[in-house]
């Protein structure tokens, strides 16, 4: 699937194409990422959503080329950024671009930082390598990042250590490392899942907050149609390694197409909903990655399957300028008239 | 927004301080009642095996002799006396006289000492060497050809008795290769055989511990955020997982001196005729000389309560410095 932008003429940001990951453990093959293709531009902020094990973390984790130190993992595809293949950089050529040129914010705050190192410090080194600052203007640079990201009293906490501080302050701490080095690409996984509602709203805010002042392009993977809502120009949906929509973040809400991202926004509490009208869960469980698929993934739990479903992968179909929806039906589905949180009835 | 409050108790220079005060007291505490129970116990054990007034009588005395030489050294007193008696002894300073070599049992032990003092320190700091960096080296890599070598070889080396190492070891190096004294101390060469076995044999166990502490430092979500920020694997090792490992390492390389006191360097001293405690003990044993032996274990027992203590307070230490709290 290719996303909105790419007719400006100059290349997009990010361009991730057929991208799969593979992982080869003692259990077998795993394949937790299966023709991923999307791009990005400058500024742009797109959120990738999914359950646990969809491939959402892996697919950007990839672009960084960030896999534990000890998995054997393959790698197809290619992933663009300004034009360069990061997938076929050497490992030096990519440490310059990760934390210098793409910043990366992960979701636990409490084991992100190392527990022995004093907070500034953990900011700073990431300066000082990429910019080869010296240690008072990494110091002072630093001083104004932790401040700039809400930590009070910056200059006197930049020495205390990562256990003196809560969740929502080490999350602060970890968007002030990611975005050290005014990166262009900035990647948050699950950035606010580990940190109280009060202070989810808040990081979400920072993070919208220092995107438009820096001009970052930004990639937001959630399982949370909150944050979307809250931070995303465009969507992406995943379901077990795959992609099965793309849209803009309102046409998500309106016009969602896919089966599988209907039964996801069914699932989000609304506050008009009454006792009695349940949610309704997604019947069954996400395939095992270890099988290979040969349909469409969601066919066994999706309630419109027809027989080609779970014969033959459904290629991406092209909706509108920016909405690409996998599915058999999906031009079908694009024509109907009734919205998408009421049942869709079968013809 | 929420502001967490710095604790303003537990600073090292604080409460911590003063703790650290009682608890070296109450490690002392701890230590003075090993030690006398390791008093007891060899007391008792040593009456147990041999009646002290037959080593003393001629070969040839009749029973009435031996009888009046146990009522001359106070043997017939009631055991409960006796012990009342040795206790109090010992904890000033006296351990009796050698029956073997005629002089204070505690100046025999005092001449050992220092050799077995010399063989620990060098063995533990091969160990360390093999250990530590090799741990390092093979836990930052797990499956690389280097942690597979070193990972058998110390797996081999902690699961052969160490006698029998010291044992190969002369068979090789001293008597095929004539590299070395088969044993004895005759200058600087005679140390490197005993000490490489404990540096083998206590190494690999090091190596084991650190291998597996780093391996599973690795794999913390900080490792992967450092990563993100650019540094090579190596960097990230340095700077920031062995700052984390560094504590456990230390107390591990600890540990395993203390256990050399414990007994593990004694039969390694036999093998080679290092003349240090353990050779003395078991010398002063065939010879029945319990004084000698019970000087030597109570003064090994001191070791152990003491290097106790200082990895203990190692541990204390470098902990509060890093976490302040």
């Amino acid at each position: 699937m290719t996303g909105a932008g790419t007719e400006a003429g100059a290349p997009p940001l990010l361009e991730v194409e057929d991208l799969s990951v593979s992982f080869n453990t003692r259990r077998g093959v795993v394949r937790a990422v299966d023709g991923l293709s999307y791009t990005l531009d400058r500024g742009e902020a797109l959120g990738i959503v999914g359950e646990s094990g969809s491939g959402k973390t892996v697919g950007s984790l990839s672009i960084l080329r960030l896999f534990g130190l000890f998995d054997d993992v393959t790698v197809t595809g290619a992933v663009r950024f300004e034009g360069r293949d990061l997938l076929r950089l050497s490992e030096t050529e990519m440490s310059r671009v990760r934390g210098g040129q793409i910043g990366m914010i992960f979701q636990d705050p409490l084991t992100s930082l190392n527990p022995v190192m004093p907070v500034g410090e953990q900011v700073a080194e990431s300066l000082r390598f990429h910019t080869g600052a010296s240690r008072d203007a990494a110091r002072r640079r630093t001083v104004e990042l932790l401040d700039r990201v809400g930590i009070p009293d910056a200059a006197n906490r930049y020495h205390e250590l990562p256990h003196s501080f809560s969740g929502g302050m080490r999350q602060r701490v970890m968007v002030a490392i990611a975005v050290a080095c005014e990166p262009k690409l900035l990647i948050a996984d699950e950035p606010t899942t580990a940190l109280d509602v009060t202070v989810q709203a808040q990081i979400l805010l920072l993070l919208d907050e220092l995107r438009r002042e820096m001009g970052m392009a930004l990639i937001v993977i959630t399982h949370d149609f909150g944050v979307v809502a809250a931070t995303a120009d465009r969507v992406l949906v995943m379901y077990a390694a795959q992609p099965m929509e793309h849209c803009p973040t309102d046409h998500l809400f309106q016009r969602a197409n896919h089966p599988y991202t209907e039964g996801l926004l069914r699932l989000v509490p609304r506050f008009e909903h009454r006792a009695h009208k349940r949610l309704r869960p997604i019947e069954g469980q996400p395939p095992a990655l270890t099988e290979p698929i040969a349909g469409c993934p969601f066919e066994p739990r999706c309630t419109h399957a027809v027989d080609r479903c779970a014969a033959e992968r459904p290629p991406p179909v092209r909706l509108g300028p920016s909405h690409h929806s996998a599915c058999w039906l999906a031009e079908e589905r694009a024509r109907r008239e009734t919205a998408p949180d009421k049942p869709w009835e079968q013809p | 927004m929420p502001t967490p409050q710095t604790p303003a108790a537990g600073r090292p220079d604080g409460p911590a301080a003063g703790g650290l005060v009682l608890l070296i007291l109450r490690r002392l505490r701890d230590g003075i009642i090993t030690l006398a129970l390791v008093v007891a116990v060899i007391f008792v054990l040593t009456n147990l095996v041999g009646d002290p007034a037959l080593v003393y009588a001629p070969v040839d005395a009749t029973d009435e002799e031996v009888e009046r030489l146990a009522r001359a050294f106070g043997l017939d007193d009631p055991f409960l006396q006796r012990f009342a008696e040795y206790f109090v002894d010992v904890f000033t300073g006296d351990f009796g006289d050698s029956h073997w070599q005629k002089r204070p049992a505690l100046n025999a032990v005092f001449d050992a000492l220092p050799n077995t003092i010399m063989l620990t320190l060098a063995g533990i700091a091969g160990a360390a060497v093999f250990g530590i960096i090799g741990g390092i080296m093979a836990g930052a890599r797990p499956g690389s050809v280097f942690d597979r070598v070193n990972n058998l070889t110390s797996v081999a080396a902690l699961s052969v008795p160490n006698f029998w190492l010291g044992l190969l070891l002369i068979v090789v190096f001293s008597l095929r290769l004539g590299l070395f004294p088969t044993s004895g101390k005759l200058g600087w060469s005679s140390i490197v055989l005993p000490a490489a076995t404990v540096a083998i044999v206590h190494g690999g166990r090091i190596f084991q511990l650190v291998r597996s502490a780093t391996v599973e430092e690795m794999s913390k979500p900080y490792v992967l955020v450092a990563r993100s920020k650019g540094f090579p694997r190596r960097t990230v090792l340095w700077r920031h997982v062995l700052r984390n490992t560094g504590l456990t390492t230390a107390t591990i390389a600890g540990w395993e001196y203390v256990r050399l006191w414990g007994g593990a360097v004694f039969a390694i001293e036999w093998v080679f005729a290092w003349p240090g405690i353990g050779t003395l003990m078991i010398n002063a044993a065939h010879r029945q000389d319990f004084f000698v032996l019970q000087a030597a274990v109570i003064i090994a027992g001191a070791f152990v309560v003491t290097s106790n203590l200082l990895v203990d307070l190692m541990y204390r230490a470098i902990d509060n410095r890093v976490k302040a709290s």
